[in-house]
């Protein structure tokens, strides 16, 4: 669309920051403003002189579920830096030797585990909004068990997933698949002597089922120092 | 108020989309969607609706991200443009109109309002010019006739049309797009002015 003269022309703009161009007419006057630059310079004018600034008082707080559902449809975790690379743990990840290790562990949350005393290993904690987790250990470190300051359950296409940053560095390992943050499971028996001090534990949110990668691909809810 | 500069900083890095996008992208959204909430519940008038106005608001922006201009001064009108032009539509396609009385409309105590609605104060990055911009409109638009005042604010803050200030006010269409029309031809002529008074 061509706009005529002047006067037309901060009509419209004014009218169009007003609010009261619609339909049509606004759709046409947003496609002149992509197209002719004289458009865009004389809003921006209209926008600096005529466009008072809201006030802090209208502020609402929005609910997380708004955020929640962005992130998730627009998948921003493609676009985070990765996490190990955040806490600036590790340089490399060698991503195979990783999916070699956590195939086959998400089934073994189902088998029943026999009870035993266990001592605690280490603290997990977050961003605020997240529960704090306990991670306590058999006497015969078989055995793992979180448990949740309060109960949180995993959404309908998610698990979490935790992983074992090792004391002598090298990519994480996953440790159990979980649907809750209030599990026990057993210790996959390579990695049994591997929780020691130094080393950390870290919750990842994943697909159902688990990472695909067998490399954290969600955000980290939740990391803690491992002390033996 | 939010700073543009900042805004403008996170815009391009979420535009950027690569690592580090995400965070951005979540850090413009915890600085500005409170105010882009309340500015969508004052047109929308519904609190579920105003959330999906943001929610929308939000996939635009991080989608048009890529397209925001550089070199443009104003990244948080561009964000507001998109806020309001999505509550206007939600707006119409709900009929909000019949079910709000807009009991807090400025009809009395017009200069009350523009304080209550809107931050006059500058902040420390505006210049002198902001300042005085600030004070030109605020002056100007007290100084309109009542109707026209009401009727610019009206469209403004709670995103009415023509036809629901029509109805709002009892005038005919006519009448109210006059005001509307008038109002804003005499903010101008007020506010260049203002301007003009101080290139001499």
């Amino acid at each position: 669309m061509r706009i005529g003269e002047n006067a037309a022309l901060d009509a419209l703009c004014g009218e169009y920051l007003l609010g009261t161009l619609r339909g049509r007419a606004r759709r046409r006057f947003e496609r002149a403003l992509r197209e002719e630059p004289r458009v865009a310079t004389r809003l921006a004018y209209w926008q600096r002189a005529y466009v008072p600034k809201p006030s802090k008082m209208i502020e609402l707080e929005p609910p997380s579920r708004v955020w929640a559902r962005l992130e998730r449809e627009l998948q921003l975790a493609r676009y985070r830096t990765p996490w190990h690379r955040r806490l600036g743990f590790w340089r490399a990840l060698a991503v195979a030797a990783t999916a070699a290790l956590a195939l086959g562990i998400g089934l073994e949350v189902l088998r029943p585990v026999q009870t035993e005393p266990a001592v605690q290993i280490a603290e997990l904690e977050g961003k605020a909004d997240v529960a704090r987790v306990i991670a306590r250990l058999s006497r015969d470190r078989r055995t793992l068990e979180l448990k949740s300051a309060r109960a949180v359950v995993a959404g309908q296409n998610q698990s979490y997933e935790l992983w074992l940053l090792p004391a002598e560095g090298g990519p994480p390992v996953s440790l159990a698949v979980l649907g809750s943050l209030d599990a026990r499971f057993p210790v996959p028996s390579a990695q049994a002597d591997r929780l020691r001090t130094g080393g950390k534990l870290a919750v990842s949110v994943e697909p159902a089922g688990g990472s695909p990668t067998g490399a954290p691909t969600g955000p980290v809810i939740l990391v803690g120092a491992i002390t033996i | 108020m939010l700073d543009d500069h900042e805004v403008k900083k996170l815009l391009l890095r979420a535009a950027a989309r690569d690592e580090g996008s995400a965070e951005a992208f979540e850090r413009l959204y915890r600085l500005s969607a409170p105010l882009m909430l309340g500015v969508a519940q004052r047109i929308v008038g519904r609190r579920e609706l105003a959330e999906e106005v943001l929610h929308d608001a939000f996939t635009a922006i991080w989608r048009r991200a890529e397209a925001f201009d550089p070199l443009a001064t104003q990244p948080v009108a561009w964000m507001m443009t998109i806020v309001r032009n999505r509550a206007l539509d939600v707006r119409a396609s709900h009929d909000v109109s019949r079910v709000d009385s807009y009991h807090d409309a400025p009809d009395e105590d017009p200069e009350g309002a523009l304080d209550r609605l809107f931050d006059w104060s500058s902040g420390p990055e505006d210049g002198e010019d902001e300042r005085r911009a600030a004070r030109w409109l605020r002056d100007c638009l007290a100084r309109l006739q009542a109707v026209e005042r009401q009727a610019l604010v009206l469209a403004y803050d709670r995103g009415l049309s023509h036809g629901d200030l029509a109805a709002h006010l009892g005038k005919p269409l006519g009448t109210v797009k006059a005001w509307v029309r008038r109002g804003m031809a005499n903010l101008r002529a007020c506010v260049e002015t203002c301007m003009g008074g101080t290139r001499q």
